[in-house]
């Protein structure tokens, strides 16, 4: 085990999958010679050259369109989208191409390149720099969306990203980048995409969530431990496919259900969840399922406003309670 | 002559070309039948673009094309019945039936592949030629797209791109005049729209795209240039869409004397003259005959194949795998 | 028999009172089926209650713009203006007014919350999925089972023969945080027109009333402006992130006044602000009186901040109440009940806890205002108890050495309350010396 950042687990990550593979590739803006801004792709270009960390020009559709067709004539590329606020620009790709060809290509082609971004409030970036937008890509049949919350996993995930067949959507947040974890050592330790990870066992409510919502439903769930409720968290890691087993066996045990997004409340991640706890779990349920999301509104800049609208561990407690009662 | 096609890819070109338009003269006649699933695009008068253009390909080399990409298809090397059948639906389709008649794909002969979405296939060539680059090989990809394409906010982002990076790629816009109904005074201030190739500091060139010698030859050079690694070319091949947007066009916006002197200069009937030339007369009915008798019985086979059995696709799912 | 009428699920799943905003019949009126009887006020939003069959209105129970428990009988729709039997009349839920006789009121109110709600007023059967599984598979009929939850679902842990652990505070608890409200802080004005003004800035779970008979006595020569904290009394409920955050509210409250040359008091919580906003506005500050203040320690009774916001019972309420003060005996029941009708609703309750949680996180007073009093610069007062069971007086030796300290023997936290003449004397000495 080694401790590091998120952001240094994602470099090694890359690294080592670069190392293995010379077919993998990273392009997108300011990844080279700059390292990422979020310095993710920090001295890759130094180790493998301008050629297989690219930095661009500023355009995300084309890019993204780019992306899909590499994949699919030999090499294995990772692009960087700088803000996840910026994937409605690569959503011809993802929809219109990407998806599509996974189906009708179907044993002609593999197309696998992994979409990297960071979305999320919480420092003050804005309306257009903040958002999650998780529903909106795993809306789209034949990607994969990941969003880890911890570095092994981002670590773990990453590499499984980048060596599986079809395009992946890997979400970071920018408030995770900074937290250490420890992250086991060893360049093939995976961490399956779709598969749960239960971090929190309890008995009385399950709270599902992911990337930096995890950090969040913990602290929930240590709120609720003060009035003897004992949360299970469970970290969905990836969000499609998404692992039905793990709700179904939490549900079954705790017969609550708080699901939580940091996107918007209608029509988002949420939703899904909730309606997918509905069909699959009815008969264990024993209160209504909680969705705690985002206010269905732009992300407003000054502080005070934009903590209102986050979800936050308080806002899960009071949901996990309200289920409770 | 530099580059200039052989006489056998003469002969070659002509018979695709004819197979083309015979494919989509059957296609028609089936379509007024009401025995066509959705609009057909027919590229009647552009045969010369798509077929000579990939006649100058190597067959590893990449193409994409548009929803009017029946003259790609065939010119890069697809079976007659695989596309016959795929606008069929059946399961011998290149893509059992999944895609139709404008989303056609085949990676071994490396026609990947028509594009209805307006603009896609120019990034999409684009990013075959970057992984050509990272792979240090020294194939190079084609798209063959519009004057409509050309307008799309993609198309510049992409060729930016390609002129930056010196990407193996070759820019084939087939200005047919028409974007859907719109005539391309209407969507663009020029009227070469080639000049563009300074901005992205590649070579632009204007060729006639009825002709099929200079679609070959032109193509030909970018893509020796390509394979040098000196980086993109643009290609406008000046045509003219003499059928319509699609089998679902009501028209009205085509006046004959403006189609009169395209179809006076049908590129089928240039090569034919120029193949005759060649090769004699005899000879180039034989080729006709030869396509024609292909394409009659293409359309019976594929017409007798199997419709394909619906199943859920486990890559898509939401869902991953439970036990 | 009468029909009893009452809000029945419409009063809204987590209420535990409505109030009643106007009648729209009397007794003795005839009144059809759907007839709208009465108007109430419930989670913020007016809700219509019809009448459920024809007949005469027997009996009114509760006056309009008086709080009634959620489950209260309301009227009567009786055959004539004499029926006024009904079943469950020996039920203590009819309505009476909070205001007027908090105590009863408030176990009327208790007992009502216990009662199941929803499911009592319709034939449908109201349980959870779960709930229906366990119970078809014991065997048990759900009509003979009552609901436990706010919500009047008939839960699995209310099926016998099911086998569920229930979580230590099933009891019907805050049902989470409300949604923030906006709007400014309410103050409330009082006594003359003239004269320099008076500014009170209340402690941590009190309100504006807490000042009573300091400002009375006050407002016999000045204007005074009582505050109302956010999440306290009638202001506006909502999260507070930090204790900067809280500052500003207090500030933007005193700027909109206007007022120039205010003599200020706080008190605890209240005494911290106001030494924050002595340390932003100086010019405005005629004077500053600090009652136990906070801010000048990291030492707070966490319990006391956690068990008083919390509290859901006079009760449990008195309890805390008694740590407030040295005299055991100034907490009787009516002070306690009286104290608790003004924190009756669940939502406030829910809003301070958290309040309390992020201002005094982990038993803590974060935030530290020793530098803002060496900073001032108006004549200032502290006033602590010697017996003060919730912050440490010794915090006020801190104080430089223009600060007047006063030190009151036999005390505890709330020197207005406990020595309401010493405390007036020193304020008024204070003023007279400005």
């Amino acid at each position: 085990m080694t401790v590091m950042r998120y952001a240094e687990a994602l470099n090694a990550a890359l690294r080592e999958e670069m190392q293995r593979d010379p077919s993998v590739f990273l392009f997108g803006e300011d990844i080279g010679r700059y390292g990422g801004v979020f310095k993710v792709s920090k001295g890759l270009r130094d180790e493998f050259g301008d050629a297989r960390v690219r930095d661009t020009p500023i355009s995300e559709q084309a890019l993204t369109a780019m992306a899909v067709t590499a994949a699919m004539s030999g090499t294995r590329p990772v692009l960087e989208i700088m803000y996840a606020d910026f994937l409605p620009l690569s959503l011809d790709a993802l929809v219109n191409q990407a998806s599509v060809f996974t189906y009708l290509w179907e044993g002609q082609v593999d197309i696998p390149f992994v979409l990297r971004t960071q979305g999320g409030g919480g420092v003050g970036t804005g309306a257009q720099h903040a958002k999650s937008l998780d529903a909106m890509v795993c809306h789209i049949p034949g990607i994969k969306v990941v969003a880890p919350a911890t570095p092994a996993d981002a670590k773990g995930l990453l590499k499984s990203a980048i060596r599986d067949r079809q395009p992946v959507v890997f979400l970071e947040h920018k408030l995770l980048y900074n937290t250490r974890g420890e992250v086991p050592d060893g360049d093939d330790v995976l961490v399956p995409i779709g598969k749960a990870k239960t971090v929190v066992e309890g008995k009385h409510v399950s709270i599902f969530a992911s990337s930096k919502m995890v950090i969040e439903a913990e602290n929930a769930a240590k709120l609720l431990a003060k009035d003897g409720v004992e949360a299970e968290v469970i970290d969905l890691r990836t969000l499609r496919p998404l692992d039905l087993d793990a709700i179904r066996r939490s549900i079954a045990k705790t017969n609550h259900a708080v699901v939580v997004n940091e996107g918007w409340t209608f029509c988002g991640y949420a939703s899904e969840l909730s309606a997918t706890i509905m069909e699959h779990c009815f008969d264990d349920l024993d209160a209504p399922v909680a969705r705690v999301a985002m206010p269905d509104m732009a992300i407003p800049y000054s502080e005070p406003l934009e903590m209102a609208v986050l979800p936050n561990a308080v806002k899960i407690a009071a949901a996990a309670k309200k289920a409770l009662a | 002559m530099i580059n200039a096609p052989s006489t056998d890819e003469l002969k070659d070109i002509h018979h695709k070309m004819v197979v083309t338009r015979e494919l989509e003269e059957v296609l028609g006649a089936y379509a007024k039948e009401g025995k066509t699933r959705g609009p057909i695009h027919r590229c009647d008068g552009q045969e010369a673009v798509g077929v000579a253009a990939c006649a100058a390909l190597r067959a590893d080399d990449y193409v994409c094309t548009t929803h009017r990409g029946h003259h790609v298809y065939v010119g890069k090397g697809l079976t007659t019945r695989g596309i016959v059948a795929e606008i069929f639906g059946r399961e011998t389709g290149y893509c059992k039936g999944r895609g139709g008649h404008m989303l056609l794909g085949d990676v071994k002969t490396g026609m990947l592949g028509g594009n209805a979405i307006v603009g896609a296939g120019i990034p999409a060539a684009t990013g075959m030629a970057l992984s050509m680059q990272i792979l240090k090989q020294d194939r190079v990809s084609m798209v063959v797209f519009g004057d409509g394409a050309a307008q799309t906010g993609i198309c510049h982002e992409a060729m930016n791109m390609a002129g930056l990076w010196k990407l193996p790629v070759i820019f084939v816009l087939e200005n047919n005049q028409y974007g859907l109904t719109v005539r391309q005074e209407v969507q663009s201030p020029v009227e070469d729209l080639s000049v563009r190739a300074a901005g992205y500091a590649m070579p632009g060139e204007i060729v006639d795209g009825n002709d099929v010698e200079a679609v070959y030859r032109a193509v030909a050079a970018a893509a020796e240039r390509a394979r040098r690694g000196d980086g993109p070319t643009l290609i406008e091949a000046k045509t003219y869409r003499v059928k319509g947007f699609s089998t679902s066009d009501m028209g009205g916006y085509q006046s004959e004397e403006e189609m009169a002197p395209w179809l006076e200069r049908d590129p089928i009937k240039l090569s034919a003259e120029k193949l005759s030339a060649l090769v004699g007369a005899d000879t180039v009915a034989a080729i006709e005959a030869a396509a024609r008798a292909e394409v009659a019985q293409a359309f019976e086979t594929a017409l007798s194949d199997p419709f394909p059995t619906f199943e859920i696709h486990a890559p898509s799912a939401a869902y991953s795998e439970t036990k | 028999m009468a029909t009893p009428i009452t809000a029945g699920a419409v009063a809204g799943e987590y209420m535990e009172t409505f109030v009643i905003v106007e009648w729209r019949v009397g007794v003795g009126d005839t009144v059809a089926e759907g007839d709208v009887l009465l108007t109430i006020e419930t989670a913020k939003a007016a809700v219509d209650i019809e009448a459920p069959s024809a007949g005469v209105v027997s009996a009114i129970f509760a006056e309009a713009d008086s709080e009634v428990p959620a489950a209260a009988v309301l009227c009567l729709i009786g055959k004539d203006s004499s029926d006024v039997g009904y079943d469950g009349d020996d039920a203590p839920v009819k309505g009476s007014s909070l205001s007027s006789a908090p105590a009863p009121a408030m176990m009327v109110a208790e007992r009502a919350a216990e009662a199941p709600r929803a499911a009592a007023l319709s034939a449908r059967i109201i349980a959870s999925p779960a709930a229906r599984r366990a119970a078809s598979a014991a065997g048990v009929d759900l009509r003979a089972v009552r609901a436990s939850s706010p919500s009047g679902r008939i839960k699995l842990r209310d099926v016998s023969g099911a086998s569920q652990s229930v979580p230590a505070f099933a009891a019907p608890v805050s049902a989470g945080l409300p949604a923030d409200e906006n709007g400014p802080l309410e103050v409330h004005r009082s006594g003359a027109k003239g004269g320099t003004p008076v500014f009170m800035i209340h402690g941590f779970a009190s309100d504006s009333l807490s000042w009573y008979p300091l400002d009375r006595q006050l407002a016999k020569d000045h204007p005074v402006y009582r505050l109302d904290l956010p999440n306290h009394g009638t202001s506006p409920k909502r999260q507070i992130g930090s204790f900067a955050n809280l500052v500003r509210e207090v500030r933007d409250a005193f700027d909109t006044l206007g007022l120039d040359g205010a003599h200020v008091i706080g008190h605890s919580l209240g005494g911290a602000l106001a030494l924050a906003l002595a340390d932003t506005r100086p010019r405005k500050l005629a004077s500053l009186t600090l009652f136990a203040p906070g801010g000048l320690g990291p030492k707070v009774n966490g319990d006391f901040i956690s068990g008083i916001a919390r509290a859901s019972r006079p009760d449990s309420l008195a309890a805390w109440l008694k740590v407030m003060v040295h005299d055991q005996k100034l907490i009787d029941p009516a002070f306690a009940n009286a104290a608790f009708a003004a924190r009756a609703d669940g939502n406030l309750r829910a809003a301070q806890s958290h309040m309390g949680e992020t201002l005094f996180a982990d038993g803590t007073q974060s935030f530290d205002l020793v530098a803002a009093l060496h900073r001032l610069e108006c004549p200032t007062r502290i006033i602590w108890g010697r017996k003060d069971r919730v912050l440490d007086w010794h915090d006020a030796l801190q104080a430089p050495g223009h600060v007047g300290l006063h030190f009151l023997p036999d005390v505890g936290h709330v020197p207005q309350l406990e020595a309401p003449d010493l405390s007036l004397g020193i304020i008024s000495a204070l003023i007279k010396s400005v």
